[in-house]
This record gives structure tokens, C-alpha cells and sequence, in this order.
């Protein structure tokens, strides 16, 4: 088990602090490059929210040395596949194709991280613009109970907090968002000492660093980036909101502050959340799902972050059944954890589960090579598998019960989600 | 020697990619079984492909087998449906039931070392499941709530409305997968035992087993498991083909909503006609990937969606054409246009460099289809339902790489009709009627979220 979980990996550092890392996995002819950038929504403020994420679809947008629309082309035509994601913490670039392209992804990845400025102009701006509008559109504002996040940490995190808006950002900042903004952000954060590289699969090891070098190495130092800064933030008293949204069945929202990710008591609440809604077993589905019959789903999880981290319970009434009765029946769930917690069997069998998932995970070049990339970020170490894992399997049933009791108790934010001109109740 | 980046580095050298080896064995029951050996990981998925689909519900009883799949795990061999999923649960395995309108899968995925526990849970599931009354009553209450909910999505609304109009209510094809309302409501218990004793049998399915464990270990414990599970006679379905007519716009109004969902199309051939390979690469050109025209316009170039692509979306026995995209409301008629212009242009124009990418993107993406347990799976098991030839994968890329640029446009005259489209427009009355009206194509039909007509716009 534990030998499955090691990777066999080699990391080292440019002299501009690209962090780069590289995992040779000759099981198929194909590489997974992964790179990260360390900026999120959090080095965002107030007025200026959706950069980030707009600033990923920039990426994609050509640079000197590569045509608009030909970033896509040349990855496509390669037989690869090749996306980005932004979260608060961090934004992320990732492409897999055939080994024997590995030259032309470093072409591809060093131009833009080197040379995306000189390439970049209003028409392109105003263009991904408009596709992060309609992206906002599909994805929050027309979808059924889409804006429930956004809402839920405007008001858990306060106005200073870099956790208070959305990643994809309001309507508004997305408009005014100008080419010298852009500029700006790039020269300050996409720069190689703030990113890492991943490189695995079908690699020879001694070839790839010196290519590697090539790409990325005339590239220069940028400044050091500044710490985001983090208030405290609790919640000193329960805040209750109402939504009224275009949705039949009215839904229901409890959040906590808890804790960060990757430290002891997020393994406990991620064991905890396993426990109360994985399966038709677990806490809360069966009572409100299968017995009582009064939710449609339910889901409780643990969702941390860099600096700060939340835990959720969401439920969905069925028709005819009040928001009231869900509330009761999930707290008096909850208030059994708390005082009882829980049998040594459930948590054996998150264990497990936990266990075997990890091994599935194994599977997937490109998932594989993302994970090495973030446990670089958060423990400057990639072969952290087992330490993940580990993490989960020292917890005992003391231990989530103390977690259960020490964020649970305190006050929480609920939002409701109920159906337009239907009135509160 | 100094770096020149002007210039887009070449591949060096090929690669070289074996497609897994797939044997075939028949357990004593007639179940043919697939089986590929891989080693990389002490895994096996296992997925048996059940001729169930819901194009087997009767069209009052739409639901039907998804009903059955919702079941299946609901009870089995002697245990209920929370000792069950206990069961499995404890195990680390994962175990799912669903269904598409061609094909139920039940699948597995388990560690090795927890392989036989998990087989014997799974064997209960597919030969002695409960399906019992209290069981399928509580299932039909959950599934008529996703229903209400899912009817909330426009994106929802517009696929399963679309599908309505290309192959009209009458065919097994046309209503929603899911059931709609009061058709779940008819649905009894006998209704399940027959759709379950006629058609999940040994001889309407295959196994396919992809993982770490040794053929005739495996062969000896499917035999085993699986003893005493017996083939009935099937019904026969007969598929109505409606024809294409000519252009006709829909509406459906989902007030406020923040974008329109567009559907164009109309029905195709199915998955086995002969110029599959060369519509797929047509379509690659076309709206089949990022890089195809329909995304480029509508949304690199004009900056009205967040993404649009096109498709053949296939059964069995037809198909239909489709181009899907969300679209800010007010360029909602201007999307129409410029999709319709874009498959008239795909008829008269096509460049040898588009050719060759698309056919390069193809070829080299073939080895990453075989990454996952699961990926090899599915692989697998889509040559079995469209009953593809045995040498499918091992003449794939020939297939790919022989499409000429006379053929690419064959497949377009062939199957795409840019006159004779059904037109689908999903959002806000108040923003769109106006918009829709100037297009000039006739009377717009407007539709109630099933796909009922409510009246003429």
C-alpha cells in the first residue's frame, strides 16, 4: 500500500525560481504537463473581482510567438487535451499529448509565461470578456440555485477577507476590468518564482531538464509576490438569509468556519462529512432521505482552503415539506455526533474508503500530476500521498468528535433558497 | 545554439502504443465476457452491458428502466438496501446502476484484495435483486422530485425537448430517459419484474472485466457467482423514423432567465452507417472541438457564448445532428444565423488543412483513450453496443487516416440539411419573441417544458 502511494519523482529549481518537478511513468506514450500559478480570487480586491479567472482565459489567448487561437490549435492537433482552472488560492494550467510532443509543450507554456504581453491587445480583452460574462451567466446566474456560494461568503467572510467574493467575480468588475489592469497582474504574479511545473509520464529525465532549461530559463525573476493579507474572521452570532431564486423545490444551507486545509481537524471533518452523507448508511441520508423521506438530497462536506476553510451541510426539501422540519432534523443529527459521536465501524469504513480512493486515484496521468503540483504548494514536498492518507488514518474517534464539538457549536450562517413569490416559511 | 521561438518545435520521433489485449471467454450461462489484463494497479473495474436501455419502456411507462437501475441495488440475495450498500461500502468498492436509451451498465470498481467479497455483493445485484413494492414506491417519489428538479435546468429542458422533436413522441427515442410524471406514476411492480426477467439475462449482456486478476481465476469466479442466472425470452422494439421536414422554430419561455439555450438539428443515420469516420472528422471541422468553426465564431470571435459545439449523438438504430449552445439573450437571433450559416458553409467549403488537422487530432488521441481501467471499459463496451466488428480499435486509425477531402464533404451533403432543421430555443419570452420573429422562418411553435405545443407565437 504504502509503496503504491510513492512517487518516484525528482524536484529542483531554476535560477529564476521556476520550482519544477518531474515523474517518469512509462506506461503509456503520453505527458502530462502541469503548471501552477500561486494566485487566486484571494490576491484580488474589492472593485477589481474576476481577474484571476479572467486572466486564465487570457492565457489561452496566444502570446508573441503563437497566433490568437493557435494555443488550442497546436495542443489539439498534437491529439492532446488542455484546460485551466482558477480557484481562490491558486490558478492552474494543465495539457496531456502524445511523449514525443514534450518540446513544443514547453514552447507553448514558456511563451506564455515569457512572452504573453506583447501579444496582448483591447480586441482580445474585450472578447473574453464577453465570454467570461456569458460563462457567468451559464454557470451562476441561470443556473438553478447558482448564485447560493457567492451569496453564502459574501457574508461568512467579511469585505477585507480575501475569501469574500466569488472566483468568477461580479458582473460589474468583469466589465470594467481594463488592459493596464492586466498588464499589471501579469507582471506581478505570472512571473517563474511564483509558479511550479509538473512534468510526468513518458519522459527521459535527463533530456526533459535540459529542455526545460531552454524554454524557461532566459525567462527572468520577477519581483517577490507580497503575502495575501488574512483577518480574523468568526462568526459571533448565527446570520440567517432568504434567496428567492427560479427553482421549484426550496433548499437549505448551514455553514461554519472551521479550518484550513491539510491540517489534522480537516481530516477529521472530511471523515466527519463521509459520516454524515456519503451513502444511503450515512447520518443524515438516511435519516432525511431514506426514513423520514423529507429531503431530496443532501450533502455535508468539508471545504478548505489556503487560508481559511468552511463546513457545509446542504439540503433540498421535497414538495410540501418545510425548510423548518430539514433544519430540526439535521440539528438534532448533528447534536448527536456531538455528544455521542460516532462507532468505531463508521469510522473504520471511511477509513477505507478514504484508502481505496486514494488508489483510484492513481489512474489518471493528468489528476496524478495536478495532485504532485498542489502538495508542492501547500508542503514544498510532491510525494505526499501518504502523508495525505496518513492524516486520515490517525484520526480516531476522539478526534472527530472533538472536531464535531469544537466548529459545530459555534454560530453558523443558513441561507434559504426558496421559489420566487413563494413567501418564507 | 540559440533558441529560436518563432518557430513551433517538431515532434521527435514515434511513438509507439500497443492497444491492450482483449479475450473472450463464455461462462457456463452463455454470458460472454471481455476480459483485459492490466497490472498497473490492484484494481479491477468490471461493468456487465445489459440491451436494456429505456427504449424498451413502453412509451405510457417512460422511466421504466431507469426505475429497474434505481432498484437493481435497493435489495439483493438476502439483503436490504441499507445492508447492502453497508456491504459494499465496507468493502471500499463502488458499485452503480444506470441506464441510457440504449444499454444498462452495472458496474464495479474494487481493490484487488477485496475483489471476491465485492463479486459475490455484485452477483446478488444482477441475479437475485428484491425489487420489492415498498422498495419501487419510495424510488418513484424520488424519481418524480428529479423530475420537478430537473426541470428547473434549461439546459435540461432544451436536450429533452429537442430529442422530442427530432424523433417525435412516438419514437422509443423521443421522450426523456428519466420518465416524466405521470408516466413514473403508472409504473407498477409487475411492470419492473417483467422488464427484469425479460430482459436482464445472461444472453442480452456482456461482461467486461478490466484489471489485475488472473483470467482463469476470474473465468472460475464469475461461474460461480453467476450460477443459476437464466436467459427468457426478449420483446422486439420497432423504432418509428420520422423524417426530416422542412426548418421549423420552437420556443419554450423560462421567464428571467439570464441566457437562451439554443438546440439545432434534425435526425441522421445511426452509429454503423458507412461514412462514420468520415462525418466524425466533418465534424470535427465543424463544432466537434474547441478549435471547430461554430466555437470560434460564436464565441472567439463575436463573444456571445461560453462555449458551442456540434455532434452526432447516436443509437442504436438512428441518430440525429445537433449544435448546442447557451447564448447571451440578446444575441439570441444572431446566434441562429451565424450557426445556420456556418452548416451551409460546411457544404460548400471545406480546406485540406482542416482536413489534416482534424484527422491529426484523432489519430494522436487515440492512445489516451485507453488510460483508465474505466476508460478501457467504456471503450469496450461501445463496440458492443453498436455492435462494432471485432478489429474496430485495431483499424481505427487506417479508418481516420484514409477520409479524403471528397468524402469529408460527402458526409456533409449527406447529413447535414441546413433547410430542414429543428430549431430550439430555450429563455425569456419578453427578450426573445421579438428577435426570434425578425429570423423569417415561419411560425414560431411554442412548447410547454415536456415538449406539449401550447400555441403559435
Amino acid at each position: 500500500m504504502n509503496d503504491l502511494l510513492k512517487i518516484n519523482y525528482e524536484k529542483y529549481t531554476l535560477d529564476n525560481g521556476l520550482e519544477v518537478i518531474l515523474y517518469p511513468d512509462k506506461s503509456l506514450p503520453i505527458l502530462s504537463a502541469n503548471i501552477w500559478y500561486r494566485v487566486g480570487s484571494a490576491n484580488e480586491t474589492k472593485g477589481k473581482t474576476g481577474f484571476a479567472h479572467l486572466f486564465e482565459h487570457m492565457m489561452f489567448q496566444g502570446s508573441k510567438h503563437v497566433p490568437k487561437q493557435m494555443h488550442f490549435k497546436y495542443i489539439q492537433e498534437a491529439g492532446g487535451n488542455l484546460n485551466g482552472t482558477t480557484s481562490s488560492d491558486r490558478t492552474n494550467y494543465y495539457q496531456s499529448l502524445p511523449s514525443n510532443y514534450l518540446e513544443m509543450v514547453l514552447w507553448l507554456e514558456s511563451d506564455r509565461m515569457g512572452f504573453l504581453i506583447p501579444a496582448l491587445g483591447q480586441d482580445k480583452l474585450d472578447n473574453q470578456i464577453d465570454v467570461v460574462k456569458n460563462e457567468r451567466r451559464q454557470r451562476y446566474d441561470n443556473a438553478p440555485y447558482g448564485l447560493a456560494w457567492e451569496i453564502i461568503f459574501s457574508r461568512l467572510y467579511p469585505e477585507n477577507h480575501p475569501y469574500h467574493w466569488p472566483t468568477i467575480g461580479y458582473m460589474q468588475d468583469i466589465s470594467n476590468i481594463t488592459l493596464s489592469d492586466v498588464k499589471e497582474f501579469f507582471h506581478t504574479y505570472y512571473v517563474p518564482n511564483n509558479a511550479s511545473l509538473v512534468i510526468g509520464g513518458d519522459i527521459n529525465v535527463p533530456k526533459t531538464k535540459e529542455l526545460i532549461e531552454r524554454y524557461f530559463g532566459p525567462i527572468s525573476r520577477g519581483l517577490d509576490v507580497k503575502e495575501v493579507y488574512v483577518p480574523k474572521t468568526e462568526l459571533t452570532e448565527n446570520i440567517s438569509l432568504v434567496h428567492e431564486d427560479n427553482v421549484q423545490l426550496p433548499r437549505i444551507y448551514f455553514v461554519w468556519h472551521s479550518t484550513k486545509a491539510y491540517t489534522e481537524e480537516d481530516a477529521a471533518l472530511d471523515i466527519l462529512s463521509y459520516i454524515l452523507s456519503s451513502s444511503k448508511n450515512s447520518r443524515l441520508y438516511k435519516s432525511l432521505i431514506f426514513e423520514a423521506e423529507i429531503a431530496q438530497d443532501i450533502s455535508a462536506f468539508q471545504h478548505s482552503a489556503k487560508y481559511g476553510g468552511s463546513f457545509v451541510v446542504v439540503a433540498t426539501a421535497r414538495p410540501g415539506i418545510s425548510l423548518d422540519q430539514i433544519k430540526e432534523e439535521i440539528f438534532r443529527e448533528l447534536k448527536l455526533v456531538i455528544e455521542n459521536g460516532i462507532r468505531q465501524e463508521e469510522l473504520d469504513k471511511a477509513k477505507n474508503n478514504i484508502k481505496a480512493s486514494f488508489i483510484f486515484s492513481m489512474q489518471n496521468l493528468n489528476s496524478l500530476v495536478n495532485h504532485l503540483n498542489e502538495y508542492n504548494f501547500y508542503f514544498e514536498n510532491p510525494d505526499s500521498f501518504n502523508f495525505d492518507l496518513e492524516r486520515y488514518q490517525k484520526i480516531d474517534t476522539a478526534a472527530l468528535r472533538s472536531a464535531a464539538e469544537k466548529f459545530l457549536r459555534k454560530p453558523c450562517l443558513e441561507l434559504r433558497i426558496i421559489p420566487k413569490s413563494i413567501t418564507q416559511g | 545554439m540559440e533558441l529560436n521561438r518563432t518557430k513551433k518545435p517538431q515532434p521527435k520521433g514515434k511513438i509507439s502504443f500497443t492497444l491492450p489485449e482483449v479475450e473472450k471467454f463464455s461462462l457456463d450461462n452463455g454470458l460472454e465476457v471481455l476480459f483485459v489484463h492490466k497490472e498497473r494497479l490492484p484494481i479491477v473495474q468490471m461493468s456487465l452491458i445489459i440491451d436494456a436501455g429505456s427504449r424498451f419502456d413502453p412509451n405510457e411507462k417512460k422511466g421504466l428502466s431507469n426505475l429497474v437501475a434505481a432498484l437493481l441495488d435497493e435489495g439483493a440475495g438476502g439483503l436490504n438496501s441499507l445492508e447492502l450498500s453497508n456491504a459494499i461500502e465496507s468493502l471500499g468498492s463502488v458499485m452503480s446502476v444506470s441506464t441510457d436509451p440504449d444499454a444498462m451498465f452495472i458496474s464495479l470498481l474494487t481493490l484487488s484484495e477485496n475483489f471476491s467479497q465485492s463479486l459475490d455483493l455484485y452477483a446478488k445485484v444482477i441475479t437475485k435483486p428484491h425489487l420489492k413494492e415498498e422498495d419501487l414506491q419510495r424510488e418513484k417519489r424520488k424519481q418524480i422530485n428529479r423530475i420537478i428538479q430537473a426541470k428547473d435546468d434549461a439546459g435540461y429542458i432544451a436536450s429533452v425537448v429537442f430529442e422530442r422533436l427530432v424523433y417525435s413522441q412516438h419514437s422509443p427515442y423521443g421522450l426523456p430517459e428519466m420518465g416524466m410524471i405521470e408516466t413514473i406514476e403508472r409504473i407498477t411492480e409487475n411492470d419492473v419484474r417483467l422488464f427484469y426477467e425479460t430482459l436482464i439475462t445472461p444472453q442480452n449482456s456482456t461482461m467486461i472485466v478490466v484489471g489485475s486478476i488472473d483470467k482463469e481465476t476470474l473465468r472460475h469466479k464469475l461461474n460461480i457467482a453467476l450460477l443459476g442466472w437464466h436467459t427468457h425470452l426478449k420483446p422486439i422494439i420497432s423504432v418509428h423514423t420520422q423524417p426530416r421536414e422542412k426548418t421549423k422554430i420552437y420556443f419554450v419561455n423560462k421567464e428571467d432567465a439570464a441566457q437562451s439555450e439554443i438546440r439545432i438539428g434534425h435526425i441522421t443515420e445511426g452509429r454503423n452507417a458507412p461514412d462514420f469516420f468520415a462525418k466524425s472528422i466533418m465534424n470535427s471541422i465543424l463544432g466537434g472541438q474547441f478549435s471547430s468553426r461554430i466555437n470560434l465564431n460564436l464565441r472567439e470571435d463575436k463573444g456571445y457564448t461560453y462555449g458551442a459545439h456540434s455532434g452526432f449523438n447516436y443509437n442504436k438504430v438512428n441518430g440525429y445532428f445537433y449544435v448546442s449552445a447557451p447564448v447571451k439573450n440578446e444575441n439570441t437571433a444572431d446566434s441562429i444565423v451565424e450557426i445556420i450559416k456556418e452548416l451551409k458553409g460546411i457544404l460548400v467549403y471545406i480546406s485540406e488543412k482542416e482536413l489534416k488537422f482534424a484527422k491529426s487530432a484523432q489519430v494522436r488521441k487515440f492512445p489516451a483513450l485507453f488510460e483508465t481501467y474505466g476508460q478501457i471499459g467504456r471503450s469496450l463496451a461501445n463496440m458492443i453496443i453498436y455492435c462494432l466488428p471485432d478489429d474496430y480499435f485495431n483499424t481505427f486509425l487506417d479508418n481516420i487516416k484514409k477520409v479524403t477531402l471528397e468524402e469529408a464533404y460527402g458526409a456533409a451533403r449527406d447529413n447535414i440539411f441546413p433547410d430542414e432543421l429543428v430549431i430550439l430555443v430555450v429563455g425569456d419570452r419578453e427578450s426573445l419573441s421579438p428577435q426570434l420573429e425578425k429570423l423569417n422562418l415561419g411560425k414560431i411553435t411554442e412548447l410547454d417544458r415536456d415538449g406539449n405545443v401550447i400555441g403559435i407565437i
